[in-house]
């Protein structure tokens, strides 16, 4: 195919569905990571325990989540899970959501509990000597070091997250990975809609790195809220 | 000893792995020389054809058991193939990418229920048909639904770019939300038993395909006059006269001599 021969009118006359799509894929990759940290955290923490009952479902999860490809997950979710359990399906928007956000339960989890085991063993030692309860040193000593570091793994997850999220095409989901197949497969031309959908979803990427850049630099040791412009140049 | 097991248990997968991929290269290489030493005692004029299919599109084309795709596409082709000299090896090569693939000259041909279409005729040259086909309207048995006009504003599954795709585009417009396309017909057709759509449209072969195959789902089917008929034929290349003359005669000589009726259970003028 000649590369200078784009039409680009092509897109124009499906900007509806590409503005649907990006519009799907942000809010089933927010509300999919959203979801995911709430419940990482709970198995990122089951993780970390000592008592085996909570110790291993939590392995089990996370082993389950990781080893298995998210497209089968989200076909199993879709196709086989939710129709079982409730007897009809809730459409892609539940089932997408749902797999997505157990997805990244499974790889938040794993980033929480290196976190807060990345924490210097003397850490809780000295808090616990101090006189703080466990639990107390966890939340004041231990989590908000281990916090910080987990910053930029979390980052990577939501733009992995965010680029898996075009997977849920394949149960019809309209998100952008969608609304370029179906141009594609309109006038069976191929360069311009899968290239659209890839520099929309590098958008999307770029505007989540800046993002996280931001909360990183919130959260680093040298961040002064008082100065805030001058701050910034130190650092 | 405790270091050794360790060593070994680590090994055990590798090997598994390594195992099996010998296992499968040995046998790959086994098949590629069988086919080999049968094109060249046949040396010379039978001439080998590389067609590719989307293979979930029973009755079509599909695999059996053994990972061979088989049906009704393959069948005419090997038929055609008996009167006029040629072999034809069906590839399985999805859906959508078989389109790029014969424009490129990567396969020689289509052949899997590929309607006739003047898009697609634009980028493509057809046979003459070898089979009629309609969309049909898959909806519960229990659904209100009775005509294409009463899906309007409801949802509707297909197989996505298919031309249940389309005639659910003319249905409902272009970009409508309603149109939910998935990867076969077979899936939309689960769709609608789920509850995420109202009705699935589809080619009839496939549908009554998948209705015999799941006698105990609660399915019906409609008619409706308003859908187009439609062909298929075989796609090649543009301006790939040779073949297309070829494949043209061979049909030609089948539908005289009555084995493509007897093939597809229908009788084509």
């Amino acid at each position: 195919m000649d590369l200078l021969d784009l039409r680009w009118d092509i897109i124009w006359n499906y900007r509806e569905m590409f503005l649907r799509g990006i519009w799907i894929t942000i809010v089933l990759t927010v509300s999919g990571y959203a979801g995911g940290i709430i419940l990482g955290v709970l198995i990122g923490l089951g993780e970390t325990s000592k008592k085996r009952w909570l110790y291993w479902p939590s392995k089990l999860y996370v082993d389950l989540f990781r080893g298995t490809p998210m497209l089968v997950q989200i076909l199993i979710i879709h196709l086989a899970v939710i129709p079982t359990i409730f007897g009809q399906s809730y459409g892609f928007m539940v089932s997408g959501i749902l797999a997505l956000l157990l997805n990244s339960a499974a790889y938040n989890a794993e980033i929480i509990r290196a976190g807060i085991q990345s924490i210097d063993k003397g850490q809780m030692e000295a808090a616990r000597s101090l006189g703080l309860t466990h639990s107390k040193a966890m939340r004041k000593i231990i989590l908000p070091q281990a916090f910080r570091r987990m910053i930029p793994p979390l980052g990577n997850e939501f733009i992995a997250l965010l680029k898996d999220s075009s997977l849920v095409t394949v149960i019809a989901a309209s998100d952008i990975l969608y609304a370029a197949k179906i141009v594609a497969g309109a006038y069976n031309r191929f360069w311009e809609p899968y290239l659209v959908a890839a520099v929309l979803y590098l958008i999307l990427t770029y505007l989540v790195t800046k993002l996280v850049a931001y909360v990183e630099r919130r959260f680093s040791n040298g961040y002064n809220p008082r100065r805030k412009r001058e701050g910034r140049s130190l650092t | 000893m405790l270091k050794k097991k360790r060593l070994f248990s680590m090994m055990l997968p590798l090997l598994t792995a390594s195992i099996i991929l010998a296992a499968c290269g040995s046998d790959s290489s086994t098949t590629s020389t069988t086919s080999s030493t049968v094109s060249t005692s046949n040396s010379g004029e039978v001439k080998k054809l590389v067609a590719g299919s989307e293979s979930s599109f029973a009755p079509f084309n599909y695999m059996d058991d053994q990972g061979n795709v088989v049906g009704i596409d393959v069948d005419v082709l090997n038929a055609m193939g008996e009167e006029v000299g040629f072999e034809t090896e069906v590839r399985a090569v999805g859906w959508e990418p078989i389109f790029p693939q014969v424009k490129n000259g990567e396969i020689d041909l289509g052949a899997s229920g590929i309607t006739i279409t003047d898009e697609r005729k634009e980028t493509f040259d057809f046979t003459e048909p070898y089979y009629e086909a309609t969309q049909v309207l898959v909806v519960k048995e229990d659904s209100p639904i009775t005509s294409a006009e009463d899906v309007k504003d409801k949802k509707i599954s297909v197989q996505i770019n298919s031309t249940g795709h389309m005639a659910a585009k003319d249905l409902v417009g272009e970009t409508n939300p309603n149109i939910l396309g998935y990867e076969s017909v077979p899936i939309a057709i689960q769709e609608v038993l789920n509850g995420t759509t109202d009705a699935a449209i589809g080619d009839n072969a496939v549908v009554f395909e998948y209705i015999k195959n799941n006698p105990e789902a609660k399915l019906k089917t409609i008619d409706d006059d308003s859908f187009e008929k439609e062909y298929y034929g075989f796609m090649v290349k543009k301006g790939n006269e040779e073949l297309l003359n070829l494949l043209n005669e061979g049909l030609l000589k089948i539908k005289e001599n009555g084995k493509l009726a007897e093939i597809t259970g229908q009788e084509l003028e």
